[in-house]
């Protein structure tokens, strides 16, 4: 088995970010978000998508000094085989995690709202061989599967945000209503949920971006930021000091205008929308596993990583699936700390490979 | 029928005993019933005929050939018959030559004095006048077709363009039809690597026989096991005309009625010659129709059986009551009642296709009434059922094209509905699309111009702009890029 990632465009990475910055964000988050910090909530993804914004401004940075070099080569040029080696086997295992958190958030969805009499099974049939499928395809294929989906992800989200503004019924306070203190709690408890940009290291010598199609790339990645945001302001305005008694947040806010009109029940379409980003997700990260794995193992081909993501997924998923308990405990207690791959390692990384390319033009000088 | 090996050729050294060359040459083509020979002694000169009398115009042969060579008075010689033969299509050619010639329609004229021989193109079969194909009706437009006759195909191509750009190449593809197929394009428009790697896949096929286009069809691909048809074909010559400027490549196959157009993207198949002779915001709703009729025909049954098995509680209240009411009499489980009806649907259309158009329509009727609606009133099949396959059924032929692909889709979203519910049935229509993307011919991507997403394209894909705004080629597929309206026009 043959995988071979040919590039991507601008368009095609700006979409990938698009569904990376969005997918898990606008499910069970804005429900935990204002359990935890109430109406304040929404200023945790806020906070956190700025950071997101800046480690693509990085990338970017990066992606200019070393337009056709991997971030794994470039790495191994300044810090050695064994430095890249930790960076990546953190990210692979940044990436494994985060697809199970995934996993986990949708499989509880889709059993409580659509599959109440289902087993596990029937989620994994349907979810892995399509997730696969992309991945052996290669970037540029998956890239285009995206591409060919964005205009009716979008026309579905900016929909279900339209249909939401139905459901503000009165006036709510949105500030000061809880602390600092639990704002900040609230954003170090769920950090977890952020950091998949780190993505673009993984396809660094993958994309390639024409002159002036940068803004291309961050019009999208801050779009789906600041639509995740309205998606949570409105849940929690909607539902108010209710909020967290309503995990699936895009769905809640279609479910207060179920039968719209001549139409019928219109949160199915929420559904739908949330369906085709846990596809898309899942393999961005299998992706990510994958390439990950490749720059680890060196002498393992690309299919050997797929067959590992595949199996660390399986096993952990089976362990935690069967205890509901030991994954709620998983998502809040132990992923957090791996979001120090996404927010300190990468990024400081990135930061002095900067300093050194500088202090190496000047040594030469 | 002649049944001739690859590489048997006729090889006689000795032409000038003419009774027994005319013996060989019968005995290689199996002394069969439409082989004629006339031997005229002028002088003590044999000149003989040899060719086949069912494709050969016998009119000119005795005007053109046969006459004016017996009325000669002198002796025979080869440059004397060459000068007095009345034909356009006069060839000198080698021994090993004559079988081929004899078969494609020639008369082959041998001298007893000389080792030269003569091939002269006589070639005439009843051949069908340009009509309306049956397959691609317009409304407006122009209403002729192809015919199975190349040469009618190669003058209904040639008056439309009167340019030297025009080009027509020939080769012969299979071992015993020796099939002639014309490679035509526009100079200039085309990009020259697609003709060349056109040529190159056609020299490359190692087969029998080629009895219609579509045996090239899945030959010219780079993928023939797949799914997906990634050959254009059309009946009428204006399609393939607009089609050759925009810098394709057509593959005409005598024989066949269907011209081949490659590179080919799915976009073609959603476009209809009615489109281009229409107000454009009107072919632009149709296109819509068109896209959501295939999502219904590939998704229809599927999701249905998916919200009656799996998802009952994400139906509205009303709408469930009636296909509770409708289906609990039925005796079979919801998969086989909708396998059952779209099985019933395959067999009458197959049925319809094959009696004689009278007896189709009776057949339909009893399908369609009779079948249909005892089935419901004896409770074995719901009404809603039969009203989703139905509507399945009939925006299928929106694209009569792509309805092979459709159908075969169809089933397969059935099955996945049925066992998989609505997150099996996206993640399908996710791999399926994942899957089309990766199709590639002739460096071409299937999606193409939505996915990769090329604007300027898309002024011809869902959306339709009037002709004077589509001034660029397509930049789908390789092409000589060019403005096809002048600026200042």
């Amino acid at each position: 088995m043959k995988i071979v990632d040919r590039s991507i465009n601008a368009w095609q990475l700006g979409i990938m970010l698009f569904i990376l910055l969005f997918a898990n964000k606008i499910l069970v988050l804005p429900s935990l978000l204002y359990d935890d910090a109430k109406l304040e909530g929404f200023f945790v993804p806020v906070i956190l998508f700025a950071f997101e914004i800046g480690i693509l401004l990085l990338f970017r940075k990066l992606k200019i000094k070393y337009p056709n070099e991997s971030f794994a080569s470039v790495l191994q040029k300044h810090f050695g085989k064994v430095a890249k080696m930790i960076v990546y086997v953190l990210m692979l295992i940044f990436f494994i995690s985060k697809a199970v958190l995934l996993y986990n958030v949708t499989y509880i969805f889709f059993r409580n709202m659509i599959y109440k009499d289902s087993g596990n099974f029937i989620f994994l049939f349907s979810l892995l061989p399509v997730v696969i499928h992309m991945v052996v395809c290669g970037l540029r294929v998956m890239g285009r599967t995206m591409q060919l989906f964005f205009p009716p992800i979008v026309v579905i989200t900016v929909f279900c945000v339209v249909v939401g503004f139905f459901g503000i019924t009165e006036n709510v306070p949105l500030l000061f209503e809880g602390a600092a203190q639990q704002l900040l709690f609230a954003g170090l408890k769920h950090i977890s949920s952020f950091g998949d940009i780190i993505f673009v290291f993984a396809v660094m010598d993958k994309v390639k971006i024409k002159k002036g199609q940068w803004k291309v790339v961050f019009s999208l990645a801050s779009a789906a930021a600041v639509m995740v945001v309205v998606i949570t302001v409105l849940f929690m305005v909607s539902f108010s000091y209710t909020s967290f008694m309503h995990p699936y947040a895009i769905f809640e806010i279609m479910s207060i205008v179920k039968e719209y009109g001549g139409i019928g029940r219109v949160d199915i379409i929420s559904m739908v929308l949330i369906i085709i980003y846990s596809y898309f997700h899942l393999a961005i990260y299998l992706k990510g596993f994958m390439l990950s794995f490749q720059e680890v193992f060196l002498k393992l081909d690309a299919s050997y990583g797929l067959i590992a993501g595949n199996l660390v997924f399986l096993i952990v998923v089976n362990f935690l699936i069967i205890n509901l308990e030991k994954a709620v405990t998983y998502a809040e207690t132990i992923l957090p700390y791996f979001a120090v791959v996404p927010f300190v390692v990468v990024p400081a990384v990135g930061i002095v490979l900067l300093f050194m390319k500088k202090r190496k033009r000047e040594d030469e000088t | 029928m002649y049944r001739i090996k690859s590489g048997d050729v006729f090889h006689n050294r000795n032409m000038k005993n003419v009774q027994k060359t005319i013996g060989e040459i019968k005995k290689k083509l199996h002394n069969s019933i439409d082989v004629a020979d006339r031997v005229i002694v002028k002088n003590g000169v044999e000149v003989a005929f040899v060719y086949l009398k069912s494709i050969t115009d016998n009119l000119i042969f005795s005007e053109a050939l046969f006459e004016p060579i017996s009325n000669f008075e002198r002796k025979l010689t080869f440059e004397d018959i060459k000068q007095l033969v009345k034909a356009n299509d006069v060839l000198t050619i080698k021994p090993d030559e004559v079988i081929e010639n004899v078969l494609k329609g020639a008369v082959v004229i041998f001298l007893s004095d000389s080792e030269k021989i003569l091939s002269v193109d006589i070639l005439k079969y009843n051949t069908r006048i340009p009509s309306e194909p049956p397959t691609s009706p317009v409304i407006m437009g122009p209403r002729e077709g192809f015919t199975e006759d190349f040469k009618t195909n190669i003058t209904l191509l040639r008056r439309r363009f009167h340019s030297d750009q025009l080009v027509f190449e020939s080769l012969f593809v299979g071992s015993a039809t020796k099939t002639q197929v014309i490679i035509s394009y526009l100079d200039g428009v085309v990009d020259k690597r697609i003709v060349k790697e056109v040529k190159k896949r056609l020299k490359a096929i190692e087969i029998d026989g080629v009895v219609d286009s579509y045996y090239l069809m899945t030959l010219l691909t780079n993928r023939p096991n797949s799914i997906l048809k990634q050959t254009g074909s059309s009946e009428k010559p204006d399609i393939v005309a607009a089609k050759m400027l925009e810098g394709r490549v057509a593959i005409i196959v005598d024989n066949s009625p269907i011209v081949l157009t490659v590179p080919f993207v799915f976009l073609e198949d959603l476009q209809n010659s009615n489109d281009y002779y229409t107000n454009y915001t009107y072919s632009t709703l149709l296109r819509f129709i068109r896209i959501v009729a295939i999502f219904i025909a590939v998704m229809g049954p599927g999701v249905y059986i998916a919200l009656q098995l799996f998802h009952y509680n994400i139906l509205p209240l009303k709408y469930l009551i009636t296909i509770a009411d409708s289906t609990q009499q039925v005796p079979f489980t919801p998969f086989i009642e909708i396998l059952f009806i779209s099985l019933l649907f395959q067999v009458l259309y197959e049925v319809s296709l094959r009696l004689p158009a009278y007896l189709g329509l009776a057949t339909s009727v009893v399908g369609a009434l009779i079948l249909g609606d005892t089935g419901v009133k004896a409770g074995l099949i719901s009404p809603p059922s039969v009203i989703v396959v139905a509507i399945a059924k009939i925006a299928l032929y929106t694209i009569p094209e792509q309805s092979a692909q459709v159908t075969i889709l169809q089933y397969i979203f059935l099955l996945i509905g049925a066992s998989l519910g609505l997150l099996g049935l996206i993640g399908g229509m996710i791999y399926f699309l994942n899957y089309a993307n990766s199709v590639e011919n002739f460096g071409t991507p299937y999606l193409a111009p939505f996915s990769p997403f090329i604007l300027s394209d898309n002024k011809d894909g869902i959306f339709k702009v009037p002709i004077d705004k589509m001034r660029s080629m397509p930049k789908s597929f390789k092409n000589n890029e060019r403005d096809r309206i002048n600026e200042d026009s």
